[in-house]
């Protein structure tokens, strides 16, 4: 049945989990444009000009993507009210499936969209990498062989000197980072679909009550945050006073651990929440 | 209707059961009801505006949490077993917009196993709306059709349709009730909620008349006509007289 509610959720989100995707190409495409037209060097008489594209370029795509991650974060809640707490609900509660194979499917589907929407963010990123070294390399001031010399040395610098800069070679740093920006991800979801729930407690204006739900959760976040940054600030502090040479990993390695395990807390809970409203508490109109 | 047909556990039975909403000034909407349905009956659940029946249904089909009291559904409490053997119409809409009608049949027939695919279809035919209608196209009358199609499409124990006929036209009402009963498996019982007692009395075998959250009469309909002398709609005229 989870397989069978799964295939159902993704046609539902399928439709405008695209659209944003086509917004963020077409924001990408923009952003690349405006790119072409400046000059690096800004030394010619258009360099106004180009310093406007740069300027642009950078809001646009900027914008582009906080939209595009916004709107598809408001695309997986709406689904989630609509189809859990709205007439849609009588169709959803009466399918003979047990409560939390129902928000598990919903779960793995809402951070699976996200997620596809983040790798989306992370593929125009490169394009536009691609993009600003093509432009560069194409430029007749530059010289292209240069320019892959001097990349070439700042990878090479990167791997060779980030081990001794963060105490963690950079392959290490990258795949921490990037389970610390899944497990952040899932944390996001459980936190807009569980503050969803619990807007239902507020019968008289639900969204409304969802809302509240959010900025309250997410100023309880923000204080455990700046709790979870003291070791680091403790540290830093220490390093400075004690003249000590402190890996920057080393440093900042308790926050991003504790931030992680609040992440998995507050993904818990959450989903304790959803559970409890979508068994115990729910009351559709 | 078949009254030999038994089982260790009742189709559904409801053992004191309450619903207090404390939001609402702790208005309690069904209180300490008692009532035990057995299997091979068309039943109507009348009852004044507010006096319980929705939430009544509701409860049934796990839809809402009781404050106190018990549901059994062939002797579970609602849940996914429950859910597998009752067919249930809200008086809502519940259907996707987005999707088209035979979208909607697959759906029904992937996590109905009682779904039968070729009814459906036979019965939209009769009705002439296309399975291939995108739902936001349809009227709400057509909706309700829709909907009332996929629900007695299943081959169910319990079927529970509140207010299946209180958005349609007389013919296609005639035409939802010849649906019901057609389509009713006499292993199977019908709990049928409405206003519009004169339209479907001639189909009940029982009735449960409601009043203020509790049970005020369970009777055959038989029961009524003999011992009154009176038809269910002018008996419930008179019971409920404002």
């Amino acid at each position: 049945m989870l397989g069978k509610l799964m295939k159902y959720e993704w046609r539902g989100l399928r439709f405008p989990l695209l659209i944003m995707l086509g917004i963020l190409g077409i924001a990408t495409l923009l952003t690349c444009l405006l790119i072409f037209t400046i000059n690096p060097k800004f030394d010619n008489v258009a360099s106004g000009l180009s310093v406007m594209s740069l300027i642009l370029s950078i809001m646009l795509y900027y914008f582009g993507i906080i939209g595009c991650s916004v709107g598809t974060m408001l695309i997986i809640a709406i689904r989630f009210y609509k189809t859990t707490y709205t007439d849609q609900g009588y169709l959803t509660h009466t399918l003979p499936v047990e409560t939390k194979t129902l928000l598990a499917a919903k779960t793995i589907m809402a951070v699976l969209c996200y997620l596809l929407m983040l790798l989306g963010i992370a593929a125009t990123l490169l394009i536009i990498i691609g993009a600003i070294y093509t432009h560069i390399r194409n430029l007749s001031a530059y010289d292209g062989v240069f320019l892959d010399w001097q990349i070439g040395e700042l990878f090479s610098e990167l791997s060779e000197g980030f081990r001794e800069e963060y105490g963690i070679s950079f392959g290490a740093f990258v795949t921490f980072y990037t389970v610390f920006m899944i497990v952040a991800c899932i944390s996001a979801i459980m936190t807009v679909l569980g503050c969803v729930s619990l807007g239902q407690l507020y019968t008289k204006h639900r969204i409304i009550g969802a809302i509240i739900a959010y900025f309250a959760v997410m100023s309880v976040q923000q204080f455990i945050s700046y709790l979870a940054m003291l070791p680091t600030y403790s540290r830093m502090i220490r390093a400075e006073a004690l003249s000590e040479t402190i890996p920057m990993f080393e440093i900042i390695s308790p926050t991003m651990i504790i931030s992680l395990l609040w992440a998995v807390a507050v993904s818990i809970i959450m989903h304790i929440v959803n559970l409890h409203m979508m068994t115990k508490r729910l009351n559709l109109e | 209707m078949n009254e030999q047909y038994t089982t260790a556990a009742p189709l559904l039975q409801i053992n004191d059961l309450c619903k207090r909403y404390p939001n609402m000034g702790n208005y309690m909407s069904v209180f300490h009801m008692n009532l035990t349905i057995p299997r091979g009956r068309i039943i109507g659940l009348l009852g004044p505006n507010g006096c319980g029946k929705t939430t009544l249904i509701k409860m049934i089909n796990g839809l809402l949490a009781p404050t106190s009291g018990a549901v059994y559904i062939n002797g579970m409490f609602p849940g996914a077993e429950s859910k597998r053997v009752i067919s249930y119409l809200p008086e809502r809409t519940y259907l996707e917009n987005g999707m088209k009608v035979h979208q909607m049949i697959d759906y029904f027939a992937d996590f109905y196993e009682d779904f039968a695919k070729e009814k459906a279809y036979s019965m939209l035919e009769s009705l002439g709306i296309s399975p291939e209608a995108r739902l936001k196209t349809l009227s709400k009358g057509t909706k309700e059709k829709v909907q009332l199609i996929l629900v007695m499409s299943r081959n169910a124990e319990l079927y529970i349709l509140d207010e299946p006929i209180a958005g349609v036209d007389p013919a296609a009402r005639d035409y939802i009730l010849r649906t019901i009963i057609t389509n009713y498996n006499p292993n199977s019982t019908i709990i049928l909620s409405t206003h519009l007692i004169s339209d479907i009395e001639n189909v009940l075998d029982d009735v449960i008349f409601m009043k203020n959250g509790s049970l005020m009469l369970y009777t055959s309909v038989d029961a009524i006509r003999s011992q009154q002398n009176k038809s269910v709609d002018a008996y419930f005229r008179e019971v409920y007289a404002c």
